[in-house]
């Protein structure tokens, strides 16, 4: 009888094996690199002070409680600033859809990669560099950043809208197009009601992350809580500071879990 | 006969009435709610109405075209490198971090459900809340300029992004093979490394390279505040308003992420 430990595993193939080996290797040797780079090269560990130093700088962190008050209003401001950027968002998002979405886009080869070149450059820009580009011909205020915040995410929305049209069930489109519809009402009345849920979906989600982006807007200009914080870290005001953050991830855990619920909700 | 249909054309009437008001209602509410925003926020209604124009101008005289010869000097490039090899780094040590965090955040088979579930599910749940970029400002307060903190607060950007996702796939494996191994007499660890792992190790994969993809959009910025890549060329270039040479920068944001985008694609999809 063979002693069932030396039977070589039929599913593991010597090639499989060292390839995996080798991705391994690679992999760990591409890291190796990077830490020593990181974390030896770059970094001046000379001027980073004991241990002892950055634990007392760690510790003017803590949240400074009387100054909770304040940062009440600007923090609604990013809720009002989050809200309509998302607004603007989903208006613009809908004809870039449209565009991108392959099977009713008007003409396939010059309007399809538009709408996909237009989505791509929003979901692969930061949202602060757009706040830039927006406070840089704007000015400072709450306007550059719910525009910022409206081109960001419409990628986002239009791409998830353009996907739920291309899977739309074609039957009820043509239906509508058999009664001498023009393409508008085509998109309102045969695709809109289809995709509807999954896009009140996708919109709530936007709003949900949208109230985590306007949070940081503020610390190029673009208002809401983040011009506080920028402001209080200017002055070294660290225990304001603290506060200010832990404000902030209330108000996005409970914008987060307040969006899950709805969206478990509509499906 | 008649009578009936007039009954049923009478209530759909009343239907359309009815809903037509609601519909006027809401209207009514959002067009009150839109400009109690524009006093809140203070926004200047006559800078809204030339906005094109400005925009228009703005990108057509001093964004474009963007000058890329500013991008190829050495300390740029290096500072590029750096932004890819901080958010390798950042990725891979907050990954090592998550993995053990999502096995105790995962309710079917985590160790402890009452001390360690909870506490796990807390560092989750307020990693993702907390804004990277405040954090990469409090970690450069702490640790000084420098991709250490920047690489840092990547850490703590993957704990909370992965993190959910990767608890979220444990928590849908098939429970079965779980309790096939706990009837072996096998301890938690066991548990962990012959029932858990082997089911979602393919979808953790994908997850471990998205994130890095999203660690990288992140880490563009990071040099922002100061901590390390090649957001402070930005942050220089922009405040002197030499808006071309900033541009030079952003388009190699836009490239460097869509490339890695692409990268993250064509990994997940060869491994499944």
């Amino acid at each position: 009888m063979t002693n069932i430990s030396t039977i070589a595993n039929p599913l593991r193939v010597p090639r499989d094996v060292y390839r995996r080996y080798a991705i391994f290797g690679v992999c760990a040797v591409i890291v190796l690199t990077v830490g020593k780079d990181i974390i030896i090269d770059e970094t001046d560990w000379a001027r980073m002070g004991t241990l002892q130093e950055m634990v007392k700088t760690a510790l003017w962190f803590l949240p400074e409680l009387s100054f909770f008050p304040k940062t009440v209003g600007p923090l609604l401001e990013t809720l009002l600033i989050a809200l309509w950027g998302t607004v603007l968002a989903v208006v613009v998002s809908m004809p870039i859809a449209y565009l991108a979405a392959r099977n009713i886009t008007p003409i396939k080869w010059i309007t399809y990669p538009l709408g996909r070149g237009l989505i791509v450059l929003s979901r692969s820009t930061h949202e602060i560099i757009f706040a830039l580009i927006f406070v840089s011909a704007l000015g400072l205020g709450p306007l550059p950043g719910i525009l910022a915040l409206a081109t960001r995410s419409l990628g986002f929305l239009a791409k998830t809208t353009a996907e739920a049209i291309e899977n739309a069930n074609p039957g009820p489109i043509e239906a509508i197009q058999a009664t001498g519809a023009n393409p508008l009402m085509v998109f309102c009345f045969g695709i809109m009601p289809q995709i509807f849920p999954i896009f009140v979906g996708n919109v709530i989600f936007q709003l949900d992350i949208n109230i985590r982006r306007a949070s940081i807007l503020g610390l190029v200009g673009g208002g809401g809580i983040g011009l506080m914080f920028a402001e209080v870290m200017q002055n070294l005001q660290y225990g304001r500071a603290g506060t200010i953050v832990v404000g902030i991830t209330a108000m996005v855990v409970v914008g987060e879990f307040i969006s899950n619920r709805v969206r478990v909700r509509l499906i | 006969m008649k009578k009936n249909v007039t009954l049923a054309y009478d209530s759909y009437r009343q239907d359309e009435v009815r809903s037509g008001l609601w519909k006027f209602v809401g209207l009514l509410i959002f067009i009150a709610f839109a400009f109690w925003t524009i006093d809140v926020l203070k926004i200047p209604i006559e800078r809204v109405l030339s906005m094109f124009g400005r925009l228009g101008t703005m990108v057509s005289e001093r964004l474009l075209p963007p000058e890329m010869a500013y991008a190829a000097q050495p300390k740029v490039v290096d500072s590029i490198i750096e932004t890819i090899e901080m958010s390798i780094l950042g990725a891979v040590i907050g990954t090592f971090i998550t993995m053990p965090l999502a096995w105790f955040a995962a309710w079917n088979v985590t160790p402890s459900r009452l001390f360690l579930y909870p506490l796990s599910r807390a560092i989750i749940v307020v990693t993702r809340g907390m804004p990277t970029l405040m954090w990469a400002m409090v970690l450069v307060a702490i640790f000084g300029f420098g991709p250490f903190a920047g690489m840092l607060a990547l850490v703590k950007a993957t704990i909370g992004f992965a993190g959910k996702l990767m608890a979220e796939q444990i928590e849908a494996i098939d429970m079965r093979r779980v309790e096939a191994i706990r009837a072996t007499g096998a301890n938690e660890l066991d548990v962990l490394f012959y029932a858990v792992i082997p089911q979602v190790w393919a979808n953790w994969v994908g997850i471990i390279i998205y994130n890095w993809d999203a660690q990288l959009r992140n880490s563009t910025i990071l040099g922002f505040v100061g901590a390390g890549g090649m957001g402070l060329y930005l942050r220089e270039q922009i405040s002197i308003i030499e808006y071309q040479t900033a541009m030079s920068i952003i388009v190699v944001i836009i490239v460097i992420v869509v490339l890695s985008e692409m990268a993250s694609q064509f990994l997940r999809h060869r491994l499944y």
